[in-house]
């Protein structure tokens, strides 16, 4: 079948009275999550989880993806109201976005990010489909050298993410130590479990998420105070005028946000950032920028959304998540019994083609949902923290009992708690440590199978050109952010 | 509060560098090589010696970095993790709902100082929910105590 083929059986699967409830759920969540502080997509993903237990994996990775992209549109109405992005690819909406509102164009500001978010997700779920499978097909080539590399690749590239790779890498090694928690995956002895039997299974990727990623993330941001949102968003339809200035800007950042998003060692806010960079550095009069420029909107948040759809292709086809958010989903589709990879288009076909097709329905469900609703979804802004914060707690604790029925593994996500509140509080990133842990057992089985293939010889590594090629790509995505930022500062100084 | 080095971020790195001895020290006891292949201490230990190199060298970033560290107070954080933990201890011993009970209760009454009568209305309604959600409806065993939930 061709993909167009593919897409219709995904849309019939999709569109199945379930399967469209899990979608609106995950969009209407994500946007609430996007909005609420304290808690993002990656640990909502995972408190999530328990209680996907009884439904279709399909169904569950449908409800995660719309989560995903719902979020990123969420933190943009914190972006444009309060001055605070709620997720990192929205800061640069915040410049020119929150001028609008104090202009009293807020509900421009929002309705451009919305109608631009829909163009880019739908777009870059076309390039989803069309990219994806062949590059599945190429990877299905891969030994465990490739597999192995490609692991790395995905550590290396998420830890250069982040401010400070050398950060992320720890993180990363910290996570694939984690990972090592158990029984042995080769020959079958238990290690690491210092006598005891509750570790033997090692550690949940669960219990790790939502410890880093939730009570981490509440420890770090108990004191933020209330909010104060501007409520009064005005219209939301652009007019001519301004939809002449942003049609354009939407595409390019389209095009841009896809092709980072893609790329292993980008993400949405690298996107984000070219895209304002580019518009104002074509714009006829820059000034305008950071004074309330609708290109300024229109380019970042099309870009952020289609690296969101970009960031989807090397997981579906590589199993390598381009985001932290795609790791987490990662282990899901672990946790449900699903190898991510090459082979997912051949023996889940059906799974992830509606997870395509979802994305469309989901994007257009974001839209219809945020031209009317967006003053509605402004005053969930007015809630203190004070308020959600106890109860996260509390939704963590039930969500990680609830997974084995086990009281340890609530003093576990404690201790790692803590861990995740240092390294928010550090700007250590733990999405490395969450990629370490998920895929820590296939890169020391594929590592261990390359060196007894190559009786002990690390050369098979450089010997096979596509081992070869990620290892270079791994070691770029370590060695050029912190090259870039030396030359940065020695211009600086200059 | 700004200072040269953050100390917490000292205790983290010192956690990470303790994390790697502990699996350098264990995994050396381990077989790590036999004949062409790999054994079940090889990886661990290559993992913690890494740990231990890329955290020395964050520490060492620290130390020649040339802007201060800003520190945020920590006492209202310990505070929550405190009444977090007595939470996770009373699970046992009282059940599920009232140990969740109290502890949402008190982090909004005493830590954030809210109303006492809309305290309590969220407080039942959130262990409601989620005893309603994990026990009534997934089947899920939560820990039982004398009160019956």
């Amino acid at each position: 079948m061709g993909p167009l083929a593919d897409l219709m059986q995904g849309f019939m699967t999709a569109a199945t009275p379930m399967n469209l409830l899990m979608c609106f759920a995950g969009v209407l969540l994500g946007q609430i999550i996007g909005v609420l502080p304290g808690i993002g997509p990656s640990a909502a993903i995972a408190l999530l989880l328990p209680l996907t237990y009884g439904a279709s994996p399909t169904g569950a990775i449908i409800m995660f993806a719309g989560l995903y992209y719902g979020a990123q549109y969420g933190g943009t109405l914190t972006s444009v109201l309060i001055n605070v992005p709620g997720e990192s690819s929205s800061v640069m909406t915040s410049i020119d976005g929150y001028k609008m509102a104090t202009q009293g164009r807020g509900g421009v500001a929002l309705g451009i990010a919305a109608i631009g978010s829909f163009i880019a997700g739908t777009f870059g779920t076309v390039g989803l489909m069309l990219l994806a499978p062949p590059l599945a097909k190429v990877a299905l080539a891969f030994g465990p050298p490739e597999y192995c590399m490609l692991v790395l690749l995905g550590l290396t590239a998420l830890a250069a993410v982040g401010g400070s790779v050398l950060k992320g890498l720890a993180a990363g090694v910290a996570g694939l130590l984690l990972g090592t928690i158990g029984i042995d995956p080769q020959i079958g002895v238990p290690r690491f479990y210092f006598g005891q039997s509750w570790l033997l299974d090692g550690v949940d990727f669960i219990i790790l998420t939502v410890a880093l990623f939730g009570i981490g993330e509440v420890l770090a941001s108990c004191y933020t105070s209330k909010a104060d949102p501007i409520l009064n968003v005005g219209r939301v339809v652009p007019n001519r005028e301004e939809w002449g200035h942003a049609w354009k800007a939407i595409l390019r950042g389209t095009g841009i946000g896809f092709i980072i998003g893609v790329l292993p060692a980008a993400g949405a806010t690298i996107a984000s950032f070219v895209s304002y960079i580019v518009e104002k550095k074509i714009a006829k009069d820059p000034s305008r920028f950071g004074r309330g420029a609708i290109e300024g909107v229109a380019g970042p948040e099309a870009s952020n959304n289609a690296a969101s759809a970009g960031a989807m292709v090397p997981m579906f086809a590589l199993g390598v998540p381009g985001s932290g958010t795609t790791a987490v989903m990662l282990g899901a589709l672990i946790m449900f019994g699903l190898r991510p990879g090459p082979e997912m288009f051949t023996t889940n076909s059906a799974l992830v083609w509606a997870v395509i097709a979802s994305m469309y329905i989901g994007n257009f469900l974001l839209l219809i949902m945020n031209l009317p609703l967006a003053g509605l979804f402004a005053r969930l802004l007015q809630i203190r923290y004070s308020w959600i914060y106890p109860p996260i707690l509390a939704i963590c604790v039930t969500g990680v009992i609830s997974h084995a029925n086990n009281v340890e593994d609530a003093w576990v996500m404690l201790g790692f708690g803590v861990v995740g509140w240092l390294m928010k509080r550090y700007d250590w990133p733990a999405a490395p440590m969450v990629l370490g842990l998920v895929l820590g057992p296939l890169f020391e089985n594929t590592l261990r199978q390359s060196l007894t293939l190559s009786h002990g010889s690390g050369m098979i590594f450089l010997s096979r050109p596509i081992a070869a090629i990620l290892l270079l790509i791994a070691l770029l995505a370590v060695l050029v952010p912190p090259a870039l930022e030396m030359i940065r500062q020695r211009r600086a100084l200059a | 509060m700004q200072g040269r080095i953050a100390i917490g971020e000292l205790v983290l790195a010192a956690f990470f560098v303790a994390l790697g001895l502990l699996w350098v020290w264990t995994a050396a006891r381990m077989p790590l090589w036999q004949g062409f292949a790999p054994q079940s201490g090889f990886m661990p230990l290559w993992y913690g010696i890494t740990l231990i190199g890329l955290t020395a060298a964050v520490v060492v970033n620290l130390f020649i970095g040339k802007e201060p560290t800003k520190e945020e107070p920590i006492g209202k954080p310990l505070l929550v993790l405190a009444a977090f933990a007595a939470g996770i201890a009373g699970l046992e011993p009282m059940g599920f709902g009232p140990a969740m009970f109290l502890m949402l209760l008190f982090m909004f009454v005493f830590i954030e100082r809210l109303s006492i009568i809309p305290s309590l209305l969220v407080s039942v309604t959130t262990t409601a929910v989620l005893f309603l959600i994990f026990r009534t409806w997934l089947k899920v065993t939560l820990p039982i105590g004398p009160l019956g939930f």
